[in-house]
């Protein structure tokens, strides 16, 4: 945490896409990731996949 | 009138984006309710409950499709409001094809993508966030959880994961957090400089931060940890962690905390972490005991604004005075806002966005101003039995869940609060109208404009009646903020509202005028 402190921010964003554009218009560098739910929100999908991981 | 939803299987787009969208689809023509949504068991109970429920939904919908659901006056007019939202979606697919910039779906791929990327900032649903999160600490970055209701047991893994690597894990819902001068989610733009805040509280870092920053200091690291971390639970975790963080950090030279009191054995464990401090160390429990503050060697305060003020004094090595907590009253305008008031105008109907300042106001309120009813939990005040009715003197936090279910949080769209303004002024008992204005980033871009609409009509509604309003606001903000605080309280004072310099001053005026 403590190197977090010291070095430039560099911010990936999962979720809301608002939260990215403020940041880069202010010149923040950021990546912004379009998240969907994972397994097409398929709960007995997901922990399936999970185990196979 | 008729019903009328359209499934778009497949496609998912973030809760903001859609509940702008709803809006937009609500403002067409004809159209009485709408929402567009997606398929989820949670959001289908909330169509079902709005009436805006049908058998093609409940067969058609899953939890990856978008639904839009519309009740209009007519066929026709439902029928343009659905193309009007596909339209609309897929302007947003086209803008983000013209772009041409690569959007990873993936945290792993995004990563790979970003070197050096060192801060994870998080606003998916809840129940997905621990998963992502252990893979974002497995891969040795720090992470900001904006999203509400991931399970308190998740949170508890979670920071003890984060703890053993070193790495900082501010949230869940957490709103407002300054990291290296950035501001993330919905913090303000302030200056940056020697001041270290650790807050339990949103908008209590946001009223803190901005007040340093207008009375010429700035901040070093805003850490948020989000409201449950003070919860034994929990056990304060973040909260030490940054304490910690700020008393290794060079940049620092003053420590403010600022939390709802925590519960007794976390309020040890912070203050014995704020005793190892050979920085001064300032600390806000609101309503906490201060006594137990000074034992451990640290400042008190008693409202945010104290705290901040204690913190810009000991920054430029000033005596802080230990009991210094008394507001100056102009009386003069106490007197003359009394002599307007009917003798039936007697009460405060506080209608806040920001949920720290709405709880200020409280602890500053309940013992001098009779009983007070609200949607906040606090033992020194009265719960009030239906959210969307005033009694007696009521304090309404409107970032509660039972206003932001389905719809945007009032700090980006006031139109509930601004319907309630309207509602209060035709109560005759209404003497005084408190709304907060939170600026910052994602935050509604004119909040006093809003504001003011609702508050011109309900002036003209209770000059009908020969009663006179008393609206008192408070503007959290900067002039860095891309709303301007200046322009904003100019706007406000132009139409004769009270503006404050901050929260405590406005609840403050509101005590005297109600004695």
């Amino acid at each position: 945490m403590e190197s977090l402190f010291k070095s430039e921010l560099k911010v990936i964003n999962m979720g809301l896409e608002g939260f990215a554009e403020t940041l880069n218009e202010r010149g923040t560098t950021v990546m912004h990731v379009r998240w969907q739910p994972p397994a097409m929100g398929d709960d007995d999908l997901l922990s399936l996949l999970d185990k196979l991981k | 009138m008729v019903l009328k939803s359209y499934i778009s299987k497949n496609t998912f787009r973030d809760s903001v984006y859609l509940m702008r969208l709803s809006n937009t689809v609500r403002g067409f023509e004809g159209i009485i309710e709408a929402e567009v949504i997606i398929g989820t068991d949670h959001n289908k109970k909330f169509l079902q409950s709005g009436g805006l429920w049908s058998d093609k939904i409940e067969k058609e919908a899953g939890a990856n499709d978008l639904i839009i659901a519309v009740r209009a006056e007519n066929e026709e007019k439902a029928e343009k409001a659905i193309q009007g939202t596909l339209d609309e979606l897929n302007k947003s697919v086209e803008s983000e094809n013209l772009l041409g910039e690569f959007v990873p779906r993936t945290f792993e791929t995004a990563k790979k993508n970003l070197p050096g990327a060192n801060l994870v900032l998080i606003s998916i649903p809840g129940r997905y966030v621990e998963r992502e999160a252990n893979q974002i600490l497995d891969a040795g970055l720090n992470m900001m959880i904006f999203s509400d209701n991931v399970p308190l047991e998740a949170e508890v893994a979670l920071k003890k994961k984060a703890l053993e690597k070193g790495l900082l894990v501010m949230g869940p819902d957490c709103g407002t957090a300054i990291i290296n001068g950035v501001p993330l989610a919905f913090a303000n733009e302030v200056n940056s400089g020697k001041i270290g805040i650790v807050a339990a509280a949103g908008t209590g870092l946001q009223e803190v931060s901005t007040l340093i920053s207008n009375l010429g200091e700035g901040i070093s690291q805003g850490i948020g940890t989000g409201g449950r971390d003070v919860k034994a639970a929990v056990g304060g975790i973040t909260v030490i962690q940054g304490i910690e963080a700020l008393l290794n950090d060079k940049e620092t030279e003053i420590i403010v905390i600022v939390s709802k009191p925590p519960d007794p054995e976390v309020t040890e464990k912070v203050l014995a972490a704020a005793a190892k401090s050979n920085k001064p160390v300032v600390v806000n429990f609101l309503g906490g005991n201060l006594e137990q503050v000074r034992k451990a060697g640290c400042e008190p305060a008693v409202t945010l604004k104290e705290a901040a003020e204690k913190a810009v004094r000991l920054a430029r090595k000033i005596n802080a005075e230990p009991d210094d907590t008394g507001h100056i009253v102009d009386k003069a305008l106490v007197r003359k806002t009394k002599e307007n008031f009917k003798q039936d105008q007697k009460y405060l109907r506080a209608l806040y966005s920001g949920g720290t300042l709405a709880y200020e106001t409280l602890i500053m309120l309940h013992k001098s101003v009779g009983s007070i009813y609200t949607n906040l939990g606090f033992d020194g005040a009265e719960i009030i039995s239906d959210v969307y009715k005033s009694e007696g003197h009521t304090i309404i936090d409107f970032g509660e869940d039972e206003f932001t279910q389905g719809r945007l949080h009032p700090m980006i769209d006031p139109t509930l609060r601004n319907n309630r303004i309207i509602e209060e002024a035709k109560d005759p008992e209404t003497a005084v109208i408190m709304l907060d204005l939170v600026l910052g980033y994602n935050a509604h871009p004119d909040p006093a404009g809003s504001a003011l609409e609702a508050i011109r009509e309900a002036k003209e509604m209770a000059k009908k009646d020969n009663r006179h309003l008393c609206f008192v606001t408070t503007v959290c903000g900067t002039d860095e903020d891309f709303q301007n605080r200046s322009e904003q309280v100019k706007k406000l004072k132009e139409e004769d509202v009270l503006v404050f310099p901050s929260n405590a001053d406005a609840a403050a005026f509101i005590e005297e005028l109600l004695k």
